[in-house]
């Protein structure tokens, strides 16, 4: 049957064909002319005419469909029609501020969760952990477009700390995945926390205390390491939105990553665009939740399937 | 990232789509595109076409012009600009081969021939009274000038040194400019997509210069603070309400000029605008040397019931309206708050209005495809008056033309073609008023405003002028203290 990895990679090829037949299906179903956005109100119809036999756009939508199909094939996306650029060009400037972006918030969003999340059950009912269950509310119930703006105006704007937006050096980079960190940290807060709880009851970790395991080693290798298993699993999903684009934080903190790109692409039609984004974060994703799949299999051996 | 020293920082929404002279379509990709290039002619704020590149022309005949050209240009890289490489630029932007959206601009041009290094003669197919509103294209070098990918090499007072897609663009001096290089150096161009930021970054410092007008509320808090200056000019973008005449209601006039009776547009000014426009009559704003003084339509609710009760529509007592019309606008916050502003207007006549709000690509697709009743839409960058026949004539329905709500009127027709045709400036202008009159009498749209253009920008720049169609030209001339 192969590897985890493996099999992951064989479906990964369906998965994709599927979304970007899908996105291929529903950009063209929507109302516009990447043509006639694109040369405005100044240009003629002979002009459009003209523009449009160029793009491959005055051919029927299958053959369009597989003229794209058979270039992406061949790692060839085809050239943006509002950047006049190929696509994997534009894609692979935009990319790398992304994955730092999103790099950046999983390591505040689990460096504060998880160690946070396993306090507040081993403290179960005190005060800590009710902070902890009240600010991980409030994390994943404050919206980035609202938590952006208020954390910039007090750090940057009111306090004079850090810039208020742009990529550059390490301190541009605090807001935005402070920003993300907050809203996936509180989730994972809360997971890690009811994970915890949930195996501190288990017998294995009664049998590690009665055979003399200090507390701390109960907890933190026993419980914990089973704890992990959801965690890891949702952190995978999650750290795949922050891949496709956190289109919010991106706009708010002018990030300049695939997020803010994709919107762009949709506003102009741009199809090609779309579409090249649309593989790249489909790829991505299953990357990373077959990462995390083989991540919680290392953690937890008895979840391997029988070979 | 602080600005550097002696640099000027200017906010743009959005990437500029192409800074090719042959490809740029976007308003930022033109703002960006008159500092890179030069053209033979550029508009002036009233919209005549002042020299650049060509230091003169004259009009052989009706079919033939020639242009006598700078000899002091260089392009950045230190080659002269000379009448072949206007050749090149010209012959490829018509070369169908290249898919250039401005080859139609050019297509009453024929034969471009060049004696010598600083004349250029274009002979063109037929007269046409607005072709040198064509010649305000950028020039690249003739070596480069059929390359399918983006040319930035120009000779205007910048040259482009790098590009950050979606964060900025870097712009220093071209050394061999002739006016003297600018002493901005360098010009960074920052990408800032919301509104919000740009306000903060400004303040803050992280910005120098913002040149798209910020939310009225916005404005003043910025005017607040001591280190930055708010400038505002009359500005030529026209804003109005396109009325589709497909629909049998609003064919009828009276109910057109009902509509522009109930729009209360001094109250839209102060009110939605934070008085940051003014009123207008027409597409032309009072600058412009074909302007001619409209009728000017004041809010009088009592007429427009009047004249809608005679077109066949009475009031049907309170809280029924008279009839329903569907408003489509983009998801701009401004449109949005106006669209609210002509509903209660309306409503107040008795025509209930049904708010659509739409992504900019629907609307502009329904708008072309006539699939609208009415919708807010502008003009922007308007120079030569021939857009009256685009925009108005009967021929130029979409997708032929601009005239979306389909207008159809011999007068307007024989007046447009015959503005076209006419050379003499006095001529075209009294052309012109008359067209401005029938159309205030016809209403096929209702005039809205003319924005101001309101620039916010440090203290410390100097000499910056904020123009009526936003370009950027005048940091050629400006210095940071």
């Amino acid at each position: 049957m192969g590897t985890l990895p493996g099999r992951r990679l064989v479906l990964l090829l369906p998965t994709v064909l599927g979304v970007v037949t899908l996105v291929f299906a529903f950009l063209h179903l929507l109302p516009g002319d990447p043509v006639e956005i694109m040369l405005g109100d100044w240009a003629a119809p002979a002009d459009a005419v003209a523009l449009r036999r160029d793009l491959g756009l005055d051919r029927p939508l299958a053959a369009q469909y597989v003229r794209f199909v058979g270039h992406a094939a061949r790692g060839d996306f085809g050239q943006s029609i509002a950047f006049r650029a190929p696509v994997a060009r534009v894609i692979a400037d935009r990319y790398p501020a992304t994955v730092e972006l999103a790099i950046a918030a999983l390591l505040l969003a689990v460096g504060g969760a998880v160690p946070l999340g396993v306090l507040a059950a081993v403290w179960r009912g005190r005060a800590l952990d009710r902070i902890v269950r009240l600010a991980s509310l409030a994390g994943v119930c404050l919206p980035s477009f609202w938590l952006g703006p208020v954390l910039m105006f007090a750090f940057a704007m009111r306090l004079d700390w850090l810039p208020v937006s742009g990529r550059g050096g390490l301190a541009h980079l605090v807001l935005p995945a402070a920003t993300l960190a907050l809203g996936m940290g509180g989730i994972l807060v809360r997971l890690t926390r009811a994970s915890v709880l949930a195996a501190l009851g288990e017998d294995y970790v009664r049998t590690a205390r009665a055979k003399g395991a200090p507390r701390w080693r109960a907890v933190g290798v026993h419980a914990l390491r089973n704890a992990l298993v959801p965690v890891v699993t949702v952190l995978g999903l999650q750290a795949g939105a922050l891949l496709a684009g956190a289109v919010i934080t991106e706009t708010i903190f002018a990030w300049p990553g695939i997020g803010r790109l994709v919107v762009q692409a949709i506003q102009a039609r741009d199809y090609p665009l779309v579409q090249g984004c649309v593989l790249v974060i489909g790829v991505t994703y299953v990357a990373i939740n077959t990462a995390a799949d083989v991540l919680v299999r290392a953690i937890d051996p008895r979840l391997a399937e029988p070979a | 990232m602080a600005p550097p020293p002696g640099g000027l920082v200017v906010a743009f929404d959005s990437d500029p789509r192409s800074l090719d002279p042959r490809f740029q379509t976007d308003a930022n990709g033109a703002r960006l595109g008159d500092l890179l290039h030069v053209a033979l002619t550029r508009a002036d704020p009233t919209g005549r076409r002042v020299p650049e590149l060509a230091r003169s022309w004259t009009m052989e005949d009706r079919r033939t012009v020639v242009f006598h050209l700078r000899p002091d240009f260089r392009f950045a890289d230190g080659t002269a600009v000379t009448a072949a490489d206007v050749k090149a630029t010209y012959d490829a932007v018509r070369d169908p081969a290249l898919a250039s959206p401005k080859r139609t601009a050019l297509a009453a041009l024929s034969v471009i021939d060049t004696p010598d290094a600083t004349t250029v003669v274009m002979h063109l197919t037929d007269a046409s009274a607005s072709f040198l509103d064509a010649t305000g294209l950028g020039i690249l070098p003739a070596a480069r000038a059929r390359e399918a990918d983006d040319v930035t090499t120009g000779a205007g007072p910048f040259r482009l040194v790098s590009v950050v897609r979606g964060d900025r663009l870097v712009l220093a001096p071209n050394p061999y400019y002739p006016d003297g290089p600018p002493r901005l150096d360098p010009l960074v161009i920052r990408i800032v997509p919301d509104e919000t930021v740009r306000v903060l970054e400004l303040r803050r410092g992280g910005i120098h210069l913002l040149e798209d007008a910020p939310e009225p509320e916005m404005v003043t808090w910025l005017a607040a603070a001591p280190t930055l200056v708010v400038r505002r000019a009359p500005g030529t973008s026209f804003v109005y309400l396109a009325l589709n005449l497909r629909d049998p209601r609003l064919a009828d006039r009276r109910v057109r000029e009902a509509i522009a009776l109930a729009v209360d547009r001094d109250g839209l000014v102060r009110y939605v605008l934070g008085g940051a426009a003014r009123p207008a009559t027409g597409l032309l704003a009072p600058e412009h040397w074909a302007y001619a003084p409209a009728p000017a339509r004041r809010h009088d609710p009592r007429r427009a019931r009047r004249l809608l009760a005679r077109a066949g529509y009475p009031s049907r007592g309170r809280g029924t309206p008279r009839f329903r019309l569907v408003y489509k606008t983009s998801a701009q916050p401004l449109r949005r708050r106006l669209a609210e502003a002509v509903q209660a207007d309306l409503a107040n006549v008795g025509i209930a209005v049904d708010v659509r709000v739409y992504e900019w690509g629907t609307l502009y697709a329904d708008v072309r495809s006539g699939n609208f009743e009415m919708a807010s839409l502008a003009w922007v960058g308007v120079t030569d008056p021939d857009l009256y026949y685009l925009a108005f004539h009967s021929t130029m329905v979409p997708p032929a033309g601009y005239n979306r709500g389909a207008y159809v009127s011999r007068v307007t027709d024989r007046l447009t073609s015959a503005g076209r045709r006419t050379f003499d400036p006095l001529e075209r202008r009294t052309i012109y008023a008359r067209v401005q009159r029938r159309l205030a009498h016809d209403v096929p749209i209702v005039p809205l405003w003319w924005e101001d253009r309101i620039a916010v920008h440090t203290r410390r720049l100097r000499g910056f002028e904020p123009s009526p169609s936003g370009d950027l030209r005048s940091l050629a001339t400006a210095r940071l203290d």
